[in-house]
């Protein structure tokens, strides 16, 4: 499968969930600490047979500073929302020309936002979590947040959305923990000490409602019972550095893949004795963005510090031709 | 900018998290053979090194004629082996096992004699005593066998001791040859005598009668040099013993604290007159081969970690030893095979050594190792040697480890490592690498370079 060189350093990557052969690269000059950044959209020619399938660039928009993450509209198929280092969030539409984007500038954040997350249930909305310490919630209808949350004491890496729950969504930060957060509530309504060190990310299981993995830079990856979370369910070592960042695969229930500080990416079932399923080392530098995609079983996509995407099937070498 | 610093820092916790946090830093320096291309391997003081806490010898004295012609041989070890507990003020129940290298002696009865002198030095019944023999490098096994030990986990200190009366046991061969020895020819040539050896070394490589007479001189010298300035006092334990007058047959108390062998007015003249005594137009005179004699030497080892707890002097590090065979008709070549292979084993350099202790069992073989392997006369048996101190077979290699490293501990710093090696008859050779207490090097891959010819060693 191909590989795509983007000019920065690639920070995130994400599926279409609308195009199986579309997906959206955020990156940021010089590893994202000084610089501008763009955000990608990439097309896969559609594959016939083995023959090599090049990559196109569908479109690409540049920002002022390093784009952290992207999220795909779960409503509209051409929208797409950027977290950026600067503290904005900025929303594209692919169907317009370059000129009229971004259609919005969500100025709020006071320091560098690092993720964004659409939410699969109620179709409007969408979460940003930031260095500020603070998860926002917004809706496309408003020019200003709904919420804030503010209760994390230290940057918060990453904020999802519970897939079944349109109002519940887990945060993970660098105070240590993991928070499940209702937003019909005040506070948060649960807080998981999950790690000794620092969580970079965490996600929600596709089947099980109560089920959420972290990622840590104690390099471990813990999976998580949230109605009994004294004990993690399962602690999957094997990652040499820290855990950049954890997704569960939306096809197989027990199936995880994370990226890390030690370049590689793994593939996990945490229901069985021996977790990790693979491993690809495929990246030369931090691999920091992963993602599988929704609409076909086993497809990955990873970014890095080595300005490369790879788009592979789970079981070939990414780096093949 | 104070943005991008921020940015690093945040990115930086990441890889290395604060160590605030209860678990212990992920990232630590350690040790590595990988290491630059400098000229020896890092070494480190490691808790499981073995150490030499103490070394001890009596005096040398000549054989039938010198201070310890009328002292038996246990009265000899058990000053030293007194001495070492006495010196460190360790407890004697602690010592795991006393080895001790001997050669002429009949065995089972110089084992007697060995457990009998642990007792006279106040050792508990419970401190095991053994022997061994690997003829003139027996001392010197001895104390490499301790350390094995030690490495082994066997017991934490030890003590590897020699021993040697000549005037008892003189070299003899007891009973008959095995006449098949006429179909080997090596085993034949086991049977030489050593002076033998030493003619066809000096004749197969050349060894002038002149550099033989010269080496002698200077072995002289520099142990009167040494005895003069009172070098040897810090490893010489006086033995209090008795003298028998031949002719009147009285009995003298005496305390013997010198060599008695030394003869500072040697001169080259004076070696030149004598005549050869194995061949008669050999080069090997009673002048320039070591002297026949009695006395005995003792080293305390132990591992470093035990060492260090109990608060023991450290006197220097035992790195490596090999034994290496030669041909038994030139016997005498034995350093010359067996130096490069410890020092090797070290993973060091010939370049490296500081300090070489190299037995002169005859000039011949003596001259011809150290010119073979290149060496600097300056830094061979500074000194003296056996030609002027003497050489009691089994005790010599316990006499060249507390040599060398009184006089490594004297130099300190300028001298790190020092070489012990010494021929061995029916055709070997033994070696073994001490270093000096007190050196370490920084965990570091990076060094100060102080000459940069911009080649590395490894480059030539």
């Amino acid at each position: 499968m191909p590989a795509f060189k983007t000019p920065f350093n690639g920070y995130s990557v994400k599926f279409s969930p609308f195009y199986e052969n579309r997906l959206a690269v955020a990156t940021a000059q010089n590893f994202g600490i000084l610089g501008n950044g763009r955000l990608h959209v990439l097309e896969l020619s559609p594959s016939a047979g083995p023959s090599p399938t090049p990559v196109s660039e569908l479109a690409a928009y540049d920002t002022a500073d390093g784009v952290y993450d992207v999220a795909w509209s779960e409503s509209h198929d051409n929208l797409i929302v950027a977290a950026i280092a600067d503290g904005s969030v900025k929303l594209y539409d692919l169907a317009l020309p370059p000129s009229a984007n971004p259609i919005r500038s969500l100025q709020e954040h006071t320091r560098e936002v690092q993720s964004a997350d659409y939410n699969p249930v109620r179709r409007d909305s969408f979460i940003t979590s930031s260095w500020d310490d603070t998860i926002k919630l917004w809706t496309l209808d408003r020019p200003t947040s709904v919420r804030t949350f503010k209760e994390h004491a230290y940057c918060v890496y990453g904020a999802v959305w519970n897939p079944r729950h349109g109002d519940v969504f887990a945060s993970s930060s660098g105070d240590c923990t993991v928070r499940i957060w209702d937003v019909r509530e005040p506070g948060s309504t649960m807080i998981i000490p999950a790690h000794e060190f620092e969580i970079l990310s965490c996600d929600w299981n596709k089947y099980d409602d109560c089920c959420i993995v972290t990622g840590s830079v104690d390099k471990s990856i813990k999976v998580w019972d949230v109605r009994s979370f004294r004990v993690p369910v399962s602690v999957l070592n094997g990652h040499r550095y820290a855990v950049r960042k954890v997704k569960f695969s939306p096809h197989r229930q027990s199936l995880l893949v994370s990226c890390s500080y030690d370049m590689s990416v793994c593939l996990w079932d945490y229901m069985v004795e021996d977790a990790l399923v693979g491993r690809y080392d495929h990246h030369t530098e931090f691999a920091v963005g992963v993602d599988m995609s929704v609409l076909v079983d086993g497809l990955l996509a990873s970014t890095g510090w080595d300005e490369l995407v790879y788009v592979w099937q789970h079981g070939t070498d990414p780096r093949a031709p | 900018m104070e943005r991008a610093i921020n940015r690093q820092r945040i990115l930086l916790d990441h890889l290395q998290p604060p160590p605030s946090s209860s678990a212990p830093s992920p990232l630590s320096a350690s040790v590595c053979l990988a290491g630059d291309s400098a000229a020896y391997q890092r070494t480190n003081v490691f808790g499981d090194d073995v150490v030499i806490v103490a070394a001890y010898r009596t005096a040398l004295c000549k054989s039938k004629r010198g201070g310890f012609k009328d002292t038996h041989a246990d009265d000899l070890l058990a000053p030293v082996l007194k001495a070492l507990i006495d010196k460190t003020s360790l407890n004697p129940s602690e010592v795991g096992d006393i080895v001790v290298g001997t050669v002429l002696a009949p065995g089972s009865q110089r084992a007697s004699e060995c457990r009998m002198a642990a007792f006279y030095a106040g050792f508990p019944e419970t401190v095991p005593v053994r022997t061994v023999n690997r003829q003139c490098s027996s001392g010197l096994q001895a104390v490499a066998d301790v350390a094995a030990a030690i490495r082994a986990g066997f017991y934490d200190i030890g003590i590897g001791a020699g021993l040697e009366s000549m005037t008892i046991n003189p070299m003899a061969w007891e009973g008959s040859v095995n006449p098949k020895v006429k179909i080997f020819e090596q085993a034949q040539n086991c049977l030489l005598p050593m002076g033998v050896t030493s003619e066809n070394v000096a004749s197969r490589f050349g060894v002038s009668r002149k550099e033989q007479d010269q080496a002698a001189v200077e072995s002289h010298r520099r142990a009167a040099a040494a005895t003069a300035t009172g070098k040897f006092k810090e490893e010489i334990i006086p033995v209090a013993t008795k003298i028998v007058d031949p002719k009147t047959g009285e009995e003298k108390p005496v305390t013997i604290s010198v060599d008695d062998g030394i003869r500072p007015n040697t001169t080259l003249a004076d070696l030149g007159k004598l005549k050869p005594v194995f061949k008669k137009d050999g080069s090997t005179t009673a002048g320039n081969s070591s002297q026949v004699s009695d006395g005995a030497g003792a080293v305390l080892l132990a591992k470093r970690s035990v060492a260090e707890k109990k608060g023991l002097p450290i006197l220097g590090v035992f790195r490596t030893f090999a034994a290496v065979g030669v041909d038994p008709a030139i016997m005498g070549v034995g350093p010359a095979a067996a130096i490069p292979a410890a020092v090797k084993a070290a993973g060091l350099e010939l370049d490296d050594i500081d300090l070489f202790e190299i037995n002169e069992a005859f000039a011949s073989q003596f001259v011809y190792c150290r010119n073979k392997l290149g060496l600097d006369p300056e830094k061979i048996n500074v000194n003296g040697g056996a030609m002027a101190i003497g050489h009691p077979l089994g005790a010599t290699g316990a006499r060249c480890v507390a040599t060398i490293l009184h006089e490594m501990k004297r130099r300190g710093k300028d001298c790190r490592f020092g070489v012990i090696s010494m021929c061995i008859g029916t055709g070997m050779g033994a070696a073994a690498v001490f270093e000096r207490a007190g050196h370490a090097d920084e965990l570091s891959n990076a060094r100060v370079v102080g000459t940069n010819s911009l080649l590395s060693k490894d480059a030539r």
